[in-house]
């Protein structure tokens, strides 16, 4: 076995080279002040300051939160039944129905994203439909609705498989326990089938709320030019204003919260189960 | 009847069952009365968990009823039925701790919160778990997890518990203090338990009634006693206990024959000359001196059990054969200028089966290769010449090679060699042969390679059906063997019987079986 551990060390290197080190140099930005090069560094807390001093930034991220959140609401409200749909189908539909499911990830976001814009735009296809039904076109594409539909159509699938794979582990010898010991098919899914399947609803939400909440291809495809969330100022600060140093500021800002956030949820699903157990005790 | 005194709780109506076509239960009878602990027991796939789901209300029968204290309740959903099981591998809820599974049934029941905690407290002092209410069942061991089950079920006052091979996950220690514990819980609560398991001894130390399955149908209803002593036919005496089984003949009322010796029994209500399976459990017999017992016997072999001597007895031999194998050194020809080998074994072929000679046959018979010294490659055989008559006599073969290579050996027709035994109905042959010094050395399971290059073979002279040779005896030394004749003897089994004795007896002892007319038990031949 020993000499098998000599094969990681190419992949040690990379993850060093290709992880480790940019993450420093965010860092770095972050804590420099602009117009630096190598041989002076000027440290300062600056760019931190000027974030959570300006009052459109932090607007900007409070509405990023909500729309993350809203978007990750959805998608467990959505994905959810449709897991467990799938996950007691019969084995042969329930390959066909993953594969639905998947498929749409292999086209590109963008080509995908681009196709809601034309079935949302003012004269889409929705739209299209509502005339010939006779009622007034709405107002669909570049909204706050628009938003977060592109974004829980993007995210779903992330919460429908880590769903449905907690819930095809489950043991039916636990049902059929449940059913008895009277419980019939609704008490028997809330005391015994949801509480089992938190842990890939918290897997799904990590791997929903994140994307979500620093995504900023989808709110300015979606959302229009003008629409901002934290992705796009992130981006802007990037390419078009090019303050790197303040835009690693704004990044790592967006990584404790996507910290901390993560550390609530996990503490939530286990402070759940401690809840529980205090419950017994009474 | 005993129908008087206790009530009948379940009745199960011809259950039939069939999962994709294949029928699991053949049209199931069944009565269960109040307060009884029933065993179901069978081998897997037998239909005793499925029997037991019917009644749960996890499966639903294809026909016939199941009848619960005086109402029909196959449409009954598993949690309007009142009985409660404990599943095989416990199936307890990991996400609550010991309290939580087993309040679980009682809160959706609504009871109130002094009532359950009194209920499962309860049920903890039954179950010897005080002071677990908090602990995480999935840190539990084995034995803990399963009384927890148990305590779950009971906890909801079920008329019947349902319990699904529930030791079959525990070590042999703690499934035999679970099987006291589980007859001191059945007895103190006071209700019918329903026990599935394949384990005999299990069934018989705990049951009140056992019944034992096979193919989806009921072999045989009654107490563990009854079942034990008074087994219905050959498959129920072979799965509970250990026992002999003779085919026999019944002459009379009292009177049974088998292996040429007429004995006295106890057993009436057989047709005159009906063949009939006699049994004779191992501790029912006695070794005693030759000449004063019922038959006369030879020791084969003894094993220490513990607390017995498990000691097997021939009766009556099996047939025996003996053939002569000639050992040779190494037959190989070399070609002049040494570049190819030959080599070919002579054979002897039964009269009889000359006429199927052809040539693949000879070469695989007589195992004639040829290679290249050099490399080892095989060559091919490219010519065999012979001259075959249907008479006794030996008759040269040559193969040779394409490089003209050849060698020359004997094709030995012989009438075939076989022992009748008219006593034993089988017949039991083999040929003498030929195998060189290596051949035997480098054998890795030397009796079967015997078994075959001498053709040995049994069969019944009634029926021509194959009789296992199980005795292979010879005169040599198989890793220092040395060119010669040796003689080797095959064997059919004979007449054994098993007995359990805590005398120990010397191997090759010859001494007498002794038994009494009740130790015999005669069963019908049908039914099997």
């Amino acid at each position: 076995m020993k000499t098998f551990k000599r094969l990681t060390y190419p992949y040690i290197l990379w993850i060093a080279a290709m992880i480790v080190i940019p993450m420093l140099l965010i860092v770095l930005y972050a804590l420099t002040k602009q117009g630096n090069d190598v041989a002076t560094l000027q440290f300062t807390l600056e760019n931190f300051i000027r974030f959570f001093t300006d009052v459109d930034f932090l607007s900007t991220l409070w509405i990023s939160l909500k729309i993350a959140f809203l978007t990750t609401i959805l998608c467990i409200l959505i994905g959810y039944p449709i897991a467990y749909l799938i996950a007691n189908s019969k084995p042969k539909q329930r390959n066909l129905y993953i594969l639905l499911i998947t498929l749409p990830m292999w086209i590109n976001m963008l080509v995908r994203t681009y196709a809601w814009i034309g079935i949302l735009s003012d004269n889409g296809l929705i739209n299209y439909v509502l005339q010939l039904l006779g009622f007034e076109p709405q107002k669909l594409l570049y909204t706050d609705f628009a938003v977060v539909l592109g974004m829980v159509y993007n995210f779903i699938p992330f919460m429908i498989l880590q769903i449905e794979s907690s819930l095809a582990k489950l043991d039916n010898s636990l049902l059929d326990a449940a059913n008895d010991l009277g419980a019939d098919r609704f008490h028997r899914f809330m005391k015994v089938t949801l509480p089992l399947s938190l842990p890939g609803v918290i897997s799904g939400i990590t791997l929903v709320f994140l994307p979500a909440v620093s995504s900023f291809v989808i709110p300015k495809l979606m959302g229009g030019g003008g629409y901002m969330l934290i992705g796009n100022v992130i981006e802007n600060q990037f390419i078009t204003v090019g303050e790197w140093n303040f835009g690693s500021a704004i990044s790592m800002i967006m990584a404790c919260i996507i910290m901390i956030s993560m550390y609530i949820t996990r503490k939530l699903d286990k402070s759940d189960d401690a809840m529980a157990r205090k419950r017994g005790k009474a | 009847m005993e129908m008087n005194e206790a009530k009948r709780l379940i009745e199960f109506k011809n259950i039939v069952k069939d999962f994709d076509g294949q029928i699991v239960l053949k049209g199931i009878s069944l009565d269960i009365y109040e307060n009884e602990f029933v065993t179901l027991l069978g081998p897997s796939g037998c239909g005793k968990t499925t029997l037991l789901r019917i009644l749960a209300g996890f499966l639903k029968q294809n026909e016939g009823r199941v009848i619960f204290d005086g109402e029909e309740i196959s449409d009954l959903p598993p949690y309007k039925r009142e009985l409660n099981t404990v599943f095989q591998k416990y199936a307890l809820f990991p996400h609550m701790n010991v309290y939580e599974n087993i309040a679980f049934g009682l809160k959706i029941k609504k009871m109130s919160k002094d009532v359950i905690e009194q209920k499962v407290m309860k049920m903890l002092k039954l179950i010897n778990l005080e002071g677990f209410e908090q602990r995480n069942v999935t840190l539990l061991s084995g034995g803990q997890q399963q009384r927890i089950a148990i305590a779950r079920a009971l906890v909801n006052e079920p008329k019947v518990l349902l319990l699904d091979e529930p030791l079959a996950a525990l070590d042999l220690k703690l499934r035999k203090e679970m099987q006291y514990e589980l007859k001191r819980i059945q007895q103190e609560v006071g209700i019918t338990f329903i026990y599935v398991t394949h384990d005999q001894e299990e069934a018989l130390t705990m049951s009140d009634k056992i019944v034992v399955m096979k193919d989806g149908e009921i072999q045989q209803v009654g107490s563990p006693t009854d079942i034990y002593n008074e087994p219905q036919n050959r498959y129920v005496a072979n799965f509970i206990g250990e026992s002999n089984i003779i085919p026999g003949i019944m002459l009379e009322d009292k009177r049974v024959r088998f292996d040429d010796i007429d004995f006295d029994c106890v057993d009436v209500g057989f047709k005159e000359h009906e063949p009939v399976d006699v049994v004779i459990r191992p501790e029912d017999l006695d070794i005693v001196a030759q000449d004063s017992g019922k038959m006369n016997g030879v020791v084969k072999s003894v094993l220490f059990k513990g607390v017995h001597y498990e000691i097997m007895v021939e009766t009556v031999p099996g047939t025996t054969v003996s053939v002569k194998m000639n050992v040779t050194k190494e037959h190989d020809v070399a070609s002049s200028d040494a570049k190819e080998r030959i080599s070919a074994n002579h054979f002897f072929v039964d009269l009889e089966d000359v006429k199927e000679l052809n040539d693949a046959e000879i070469i695989a018979r007589a195992d004639a290769q040829a290679w290249d010294p050099e490399n080892d490659e095989y060559l091919s055989i490219s010519k065999i010449e012979y001259e075959l008559k249907e008479e006794v006599g030996n008759y040269p073969v040559t193969f040779s090679t394409a490089g003209g290579t050849a060698v020359t050996v004997n094709i030995m027709v012989v009438e075939q060699k076989y022992v009748e035994n008219p006593k034993k109905n089988e017949a039991i042959s083999a040929f003498n042969f030929f195998k060189s010094v290596d051949e035997i050395k480098e054998s890795v399971a030397l009796d079967t390679d015997l078994k075959t290059w001498a053709n040995a073979q049994g069969w019944k002279l009634s029926d021509e059906s194959i009789v296992e040779i199980e005795d292979v005896e010879y005169d040599f030394d198989p890793d220092t063997i040395s060119p010669g004749v040796y003689q080797v003897t095959f064997s059919t089994k004979g007449r054994v019987f098993k007995v359990h004795t805590t005398d120990m007896s010397e191997e090759g002892a010859e001494i007498a079986l002794n038994f009494y007319p009740e130790d015999i038990h005669v069963m019908s031949k049908i039914g099997y």
